[in-house]
C-alpha cells in the first residue's frame, strides 16, 4: 500500500475511531450469530448454542486488541497516551519539573531579551538607504582626538571632493524654548542642512526639508521627533501645518520622524540651519558635525584619501588656522556604536555563559533523574516494553518539559524586552528599534530544548549499558549514585556551573566597584546642594549686552534674596559638560597658534565659585569691576565695523580671567600664574587660580580651564545660560522658586534641564550604572541557577545513598559523621569549581579592563568576596539535603525500596 | 497454522469471489474436508492485517440472510502477492516431499 494510502488510513482510523470500533463489533457479532445459527442447525438448544459459540469464539477483547494494533493508525493514539503519561510522571515530581522548566525559561527568556538588545544596537545594519555608504566626518586638530568641523572647511570639502555623492552639515544638539499654544517648555533642537534626511534616506511623515530652506537664515519649518509629537502634540493626526513657537518665533510643522529614529538620540526637533558663511563661522572655529554619503563604487578608504588630500591643501593655504587639521572619515556604524562595542560584547559573553549554565542545569537534573529511574526502566523493559516504545515515551516527557519551559521563556523574553527598552539609557545608541528578535529566540529555544531532549534520553541510553537483572537488583549497593562516569559527568557539570557563576559575579563585582568609585570621585565642586537650570532668552527681544545684563543681573539678585538660597550665579557651562575650548598662545613663551593643550572656556557671574563650591587657591575671584571692564570691551568689539577694527581693539585691552589649577600647572609650572598674560584673539590676564573641575567624564582628568566674566558672553544674550543656585536645604525644593523668579521677569520663558549637581553626575555615569546593573542581574541569575543545580543534584545524591547511609548508621556512624561524608563530596566539587572560576574571572577581568576605573582587574577584595559568597551559597544549597541525610532512620533506609 | 499460510488460504478463498469472514472460514473448512479449522481469533486479525497491507479490500454489503456484513475482495496487488506465495509454497512442499522420500 502506498504510504499516502497508509497515512490516509491512519488518519481515518484515528478520526473515525468510534466508527471503526463499531464496525469491528458488528463484524464479530455477525460471525457469532452465524456460528450460533450453525450450532442450532446441528441440533443444539439456542442457549447451549450460544454458550458454545461464545466459548469457541475465544477472548474477544484480546482479539479486538490485536485487530486494533494492525490498524496502523495506532501511532497517534500511542502519542496521546505518551503525552498523558508524561504529564503524570512530571506531576509526580513537581519540584524537579518546576526547577527544570524555570531554568529553561530563564535561560531562553533572559538570553533572548538581552541578545535582542545587542542585536538592535550593535549588530543590525543601520536603517538607512545603503547604510554602509554613510560616513561621519570629523577633523583633527593639534591636540589629540577628533573634533567638529569648521564651516569653511566643510563647504570647501563639499565643493571640491570627487568621491562623495553628498554631504550634510548639522549642529550639536542645543536647547530651545518651545511653546505649543501656551506653556513654554525646554526642548533639544538640532539644526541641519536641507539635504540631511534625504541624504540618509530616512523620510518623515509629511515632508523633509526642501532645497533652499537653509538659505536666508533658514526657513521657519520644523520636523518633530516621534516622542515630541506624542508628548506635546498628543499624537494629533493633523499636526502638519500647525505652528510651534521656537525661541519666540513661529515655525510650521512639516513632518514627524518615525518612532525608531533617534539620531542624535536626544533631539526633539530639527530645523533647517542657516548655511550662510556668516553663521557657519570662520576657518578655525570647529563647531559643526557632518555626515556624508560615498559615491557608488567608491570605498570609504578612497573617500578618506580624497578629503585628506584636500585638507593637506588647506593646511598649506591657511597655515594659521588649518595646521594639523586633517580629515577623519568614519563609517556611520562605527561612529555611533564605536564606544559601546566592548560593553555590548561583554554583555553578549555574559549571556552566553548564563545560557551555558542553564543548559548544564537542565542536563544535570535530567541525568540525575535518569539514574534514579534506572530501575523503573528496567522493570518496564522486563515486562515487555520495546526499546523503541521506551525511548519514545522518554522523549515525549522531555519534549513536554522543554516545551512548557520554552513557552515560559518566550513570555519572559517579551516581558523582559519591554523592561530593557525602558531602562536603556539614552546614551546607548539605538539605531534600530529594540524588539524581540525571532532569530535569537528561535536559536535559544532550539538550543535549550535540544539539550533537554538530549539528556532526557539518558535513561534509555543508560538502560542499554546495564542489564535488566543488574538494575533490578541494585538497591543500596555502595556507589548507588550511578556509574563512575555518570558521577564524574555530574560533578563536572556542577563544578562548571559554579566556576561560570563565579566568573560572572566577579565581573559584576568589578563593575560595581568601578561604579562606586566613580560616584565617590570628587569632580571638583561641592555640589550636594546645588540646583542648575538652563534658560534661553528669545532672540527677538534680547539683542544687546545691556538687555542681557539687565535680565540676568536681576534674576541673580532676586534669587539671592529668595528664601532658602545661599548663593546664585550664572554660567555658560556646567561641570562635566565641557566642549567649548580652544588654543592659546603666550607671548614670549608659546607663540605657535592652534597648538598645545586645549583650554576650556567659561563665562561666569561673580558668585559662581561660591555657588558651586569651587575653592579659590590663589589670587582673587572675578568681581563686579571685572564684569564692567569686560563689558566695555565687548561693547566696543560689537560696535566695530570690520575684522581689522575688532583685531585692533582686541589687542588694546587685557581682560581679567581666573584659571584652574591644571592650567596654571600646565603653562606656568614653576611659578605662580598670577599676573601672567595669554592670548586667544584677545589678551587675558590671570587674576586668580581656582580648583579643578572635571569637564568631561568623571573618569577623565580635568583639562586646563579659564573663566571670564559673564559679560563676555552676554553680548549674545539669547544663547543658553545656566542658572546655578546653592540651596540651604534640598536643592530640588528651589525649583519652583527659580521658575517663579524667571517667569516673573518674562512669563514666556521655559526652564530646561532642571537638574541638581548630583543628578548631573549620575547622568554622566549612566553607562556604567547600566552595565553594572545588567551584568549584576545576570550574575545573580547565574548564581540562582547554579545553586538550584547544586541543590537538585545534592538532593538526588543523598536520596540515592540513603541505603548506604542507613547501613552506616546502623553500624554506629553518628549523624555528624554522615554530614562530614556528604560535605566532603560537596566541598571538593565546589572547591574545584571556585578555583577554576577564579581563573575564568581573571580572564574576564582582562577583557573588561577598558571599562574599569579605580579598580585593578586583579582586585583581591572583589575576588575573595565573590568566592566567599559562592561558597556560602553552595553550602546553603546543600543544607536541606544534608539535613535529610543526617536524619535518615536506619530502619526505614534499609527497607528502602 | 503458520500465519503466512493462513494468509495464503484467505487470499485464495477471496480470489474466487468476495466473501465475509464467516464465509471464508466455512469455505476453507469445507474445501479442506474439515482438516483446516480456522479459529476466529486467528481469522479476524489476519483479515485486518491483509487489509492494512493492501492485499484485500473491505466493503459493507448485505449478507444472505439480509444482515449487514463486511465483504473482503482481492486487490490487484493482492493477486500478485498471492501468486508469488503460491509459487513459494509449491517449491517448499516439493522440497519437503523430496526429503521425506529419501529413505
Amino acid at each position: 500500500m502506498r504510504w499516502v494510502d497508509k497515512l490516509r488510513m491512519g488518519i481515518r482510523s484515528v478520526l473515525r475511531r468510534g466508527a471503526a470500533e463499531h464496525e469491528l463489533d458488528e463484524e464479530l457479532r455477525f460471525h457469532l450469530e452465524r456460528q450460533i445459527a450453525e450450532n442450532v442447525k446441528a441440533g443444539v438448544t439456542p442457549a447451549e448454542a450460544r454458550r458454545r459459540a461464545i466459548i469457541e469464539f475465544g477472548g474477544v477483547e484480546a482479539m479486538k486488541e490485536v485487530c486494533r494494533d494492525t490498524r496502523k493508525g495506532n501511532w497517534i493514539h500511542d502519542f496521546k497516551q505518551d503525552v498523558r503519561y508524561a504529564g503524570r510522571v512530571l506531576r509526580k515530581s513537581p519540584g524537579f519539573a518546576a526547577i527544570a522548566m524555570v531554568t529553561l525559561a530563564l535561560g531562553i527568556g533572559a538570553n533572548t531579551a538581552i541578545f535582542s538588545v545587542v542585536n538592535a544596537t550593535l549588530l543590525k545594519p543601520l536603517p538607512f538607504r545603503h547604510p554602509e555608504k554613510v560616513v561621519a566626518l570629523w577633523q583633527t586638530e593639534s591636540a589629540p582626538g577628533s573634533y567638529p568641523l569648521t564651516g569653511e572647511d566643510y563647504l570647501d570639502w563639499k565643493s571640491q571632493n570627487h568621491t562623495f555623492e553628498g554631504m550634510s552639515l548639522f549642529s550639536w544638539p542645543t536647547s530651545a524654548t518651545i511653546a505649543v499654544g501656551g506653556e513654554p517648555e525646554g526642548a533639544t533642537l538640532v539644526r541641519t542642512e536641507a539635504n540631511f534626511f534625504s541624504l540618509l534616506g530616512v523620510f518623515p511623515q509629511g515632508r523633509t526639508f526642501a532645497d533652499g530652506e537653509d538659505h536666508n537664515g533658514g526657513s521657519h519649518v520644523a520636523i518633530l521627533s516621534y516622542s515630541l509629537w506624542k508628548s506635546r502634540f498628543g499624537a494629533a493626526r493633523d499636526v502638519l501645518g500647525k505652528f510651534v513657537s521656537l525661541n519666540g518665533e513661529e515655525y510650521a510643522v512639516i513632518g514627524v520622524m518615525p518612532a525608531w529614529y533617534r539620531m542624535p538620540a536626544t533631539a526633539d526637533l530639527w530645523v533647517p540651519m542657516d548655511m550662510s558663511k556668516k553663521n557657519l563661522g570662520t576657518r578655525g572655529e570647529h563647531r559643526w558635525r557632518a555626515i556624508g554619503r560615498v559615491k557608488e563604487g567608491v570605498t570609504i578608504v578612497q573617500a578618506r584619501a580624497d578629503l585628506r588630500a584636500l585638507a593637506e591643501g588647506y593646511e598649506k593655504q591657511f597655515p594659521d588656522t588649518n595646521r594639523n587639521v586633517d580629515a577623519i572619515v568614519t563609517p556611520m556604524r562605527e561612529d555611533l556604536i564605536g564606544n559601546f562595542s566592548a560593553q555590548i560584547l561583554i554583555m553578549f559573553g555574559a549571556v552566553g555563559l548564563v545560557l551555558l549554565i542553564a543548559c548544564a542545569n537542565v542536563a544535570n537534573l535530567l541525568l540525575a533523574r535518569s539514574t534514579a529511574r534506572r530501575r523503573e526502566i528496567a522493570v518496564r523493559s522486563a515486562l515487555g516494553a520495546g526499546r523503541g516504545r521506551l525511548v519514545r515515551q522518554l522523549l515525549t516527557e522531555s519534549i513536554l518539559l522543554s516545551l512548557v519551559g520554552g513557552v515560559l521563556g518566550v513570555a519572559i523574553a517579551f516581558g523582559g524586552i519591554g523592561a530593557l527598552r525602558v531602562a536603556l539609557p539614552s546614551t546607548v545608541p539605538q539605531p534600530n528599534p529594540v524588539a524581540v528578535d525571532l532569530g535569537p529566540l528561535f536559536f535559544t529555544f532550539v538550543v535549550c530544548i535540544g539539550v533537554g531532549m538530549l539528556f532526557g534520553l539518558a535513561p534509555a541510553v543508560q538502560s542499554a549499558t546495564v542489564s535488566s537483572t543488574e538494575a533490578l537488583k541494585s538497591r543500596g549497593a555502595v556507589g548507588a549514585d550511578g556509574s563512575a562516569r555518570g558521577r564524574w559527568l555530574r560533578n563536572f557539570l556542577v563544578g562548571g556551573e559554579i566556576a561560570l557563576s563565579l566568573a560572572l559575579l566577579a565581573g559584576a563585582g568589578l563593575l560595581l566597584r568601578t561604579f562606586s568609585h566613580l560616584r565617590s570621585t570628587d569632580i571638583g565642586v561641592r555640589g550636594a546642594n546645588v540646583l542648575t537650570v538652563s534658560v534661553r532668552l528669545p532672540e527677538k527681544q534680547y539683542k544687546t549686552l545691556d538687555q542681557g545684563t539687565a535680565f540676568y543681573g536681576q534674576v541673580v539678585e532676586k534669587l539671592g534674596k529668595s528664601p532658602g538660597v545661599v548663593a546664585a550665579a550664572v554660567t555658560t557651562k556646567l561641570p562635566l559638560e565641557g566642549g567649548q575650548n580652544g588654543y592659546i598662545t603666550i607671548p614670549g613663551q608659546q607663540t605657535e597658534k592652534m597648538t598645545g593643550p586645549l583650554v576650556e572656556w567659561s563665562s561666569v557671574s561673580t558668585d559662581y565659585f561660591r555657588a558651586m563650591g569651587i575653592p579659590l587657591l590663589e589670587g582673587r575671584e572675578l568681581t563686579a569691576d571685572d564684569f564692567e571692564a569686560t563689558a566695555k570691551v565687548v561693547r566696543e568689539i560689537t560696535a566695530a565695523k570690520d575684522d581689522a577694527e575688532r583685531q585692533a581693539l582686541a589687542a588694546k585691552y587685557v581682560i581679567p580671567t581666573v584659571i584652574n589649577q591644571t592650567m596654571a600647572k600646565t603653562f606656568w609650572p614653576k611659578r605662580s600664574a598670577i599676573g601672567k598674560i595669554f592670548e586667544n584673539f584677545a589678551l587675558y590676564r590671570v587674576v586668580g587660580v581656582v580648583g579643578d573641575v572635571k569637564q568631561q567624564r568623571v573618569r577623565d582628568a580635568a583639562m586646563p580651564e579659564t573663566y571670564l566674566s559673564l559679560s563676555w558672553e552676554l553680548g549674545d544674550p539669547s544663547r543658553p545660560f545656566a542658572l546655578v543656585v546653592k540651596s540651604a536645604g534640598a536643592p530640588e525644593s528651589l525649583t519652583s522658586t527659580v521658575r517663579g523668579v524667571v517667569q516673573s521677569m518674562d512669563p514666556n520663558l521655559a526652564l530646561f534641564k532642571v537638574r541638581t549637581m548630583p543628578q548631573i553626575v549620575a547622568e554622566s555615569m549612566q553607562d556604567t550604572s547600566y552595565e553594572a546593573a545588567l551584568l549584576g542581574a545576570m550574575a545573580i541569575l547565574a548564581l540562582v541557577l547554579a545553586s538550584v543545580g547544586t541543590y537538585g543534584v545534592m538532593s538526588y545524591v543523598v536520596g540515592q545513598r540513603t541505603n548506604e547511609i542507613g547501613i552506616r548508621m546502623a553500624l554506629g556512624a553518628q549523624p555528624v559523621e554522615i554530614m562530614g561524608m556528604i560535605l566532603r563530596q560537596v566541598l571538593s566539587v565546589v572547591g574545584a569549581g571556585i578555583s577554576v572560576g577564579l581563573l575564568a574571572a581573571t580572564a574576564l577581568a582582562q577583557i573588561m579592563k577598558g571599562l574599569l576605573v579605580g579598580v585593578a582587574p586583579f582586585d583581591a577584595v572583589t575576588y575573595l568576596g565573590v568566592a566567599v559568597v559562592l561558597a556560602v551559597v553552595a553550602l546553603l544549597a546543600c543544607y536541606v539535603p544534608v539535613r535529610r541525610a543526617m536524619r535518615v532512620d536506619p530502619v526505614l533506609a534499609l527497607r528502602y525500596e | 497454522m503458520v500465519q503466512g499460510t493462513l494468509d495464503l488460504l484467505i487470499l485464495k478463498t477471496v480470489a474466487l469471489e468476495p466473501a465475509h469472514g464467516w464465509a471464508i472460514a466455512r469455505r476453507i473448512r469445507q474445501v479442506s474436508k474439515d482438516v483446516l479449522l480456522v479459529n476466529q481469533g486467528a481469522l479476524y486479525p489476519a483479515l485486518h492485517r491483509l487489509e492494512a497491507n493492501g492485499w484485500i479490500r473491505a466493503e459493507w454489503g448485505e449478507s444472505e440472510n439480509n444482515r449487514r456484513a463486511k465483504y473482503y475482495s482481492l486487490t490487484k496487488a493482492g493477486r500478485r502477492y498471492m501468486r508469488e506465495e503460491e509459487a513459494n509454497w509449491e517449491r517448499l512442499s516439493a522440497a519437503i516431499g523430496l526429503v521425506l522420500k529419501m529413505n
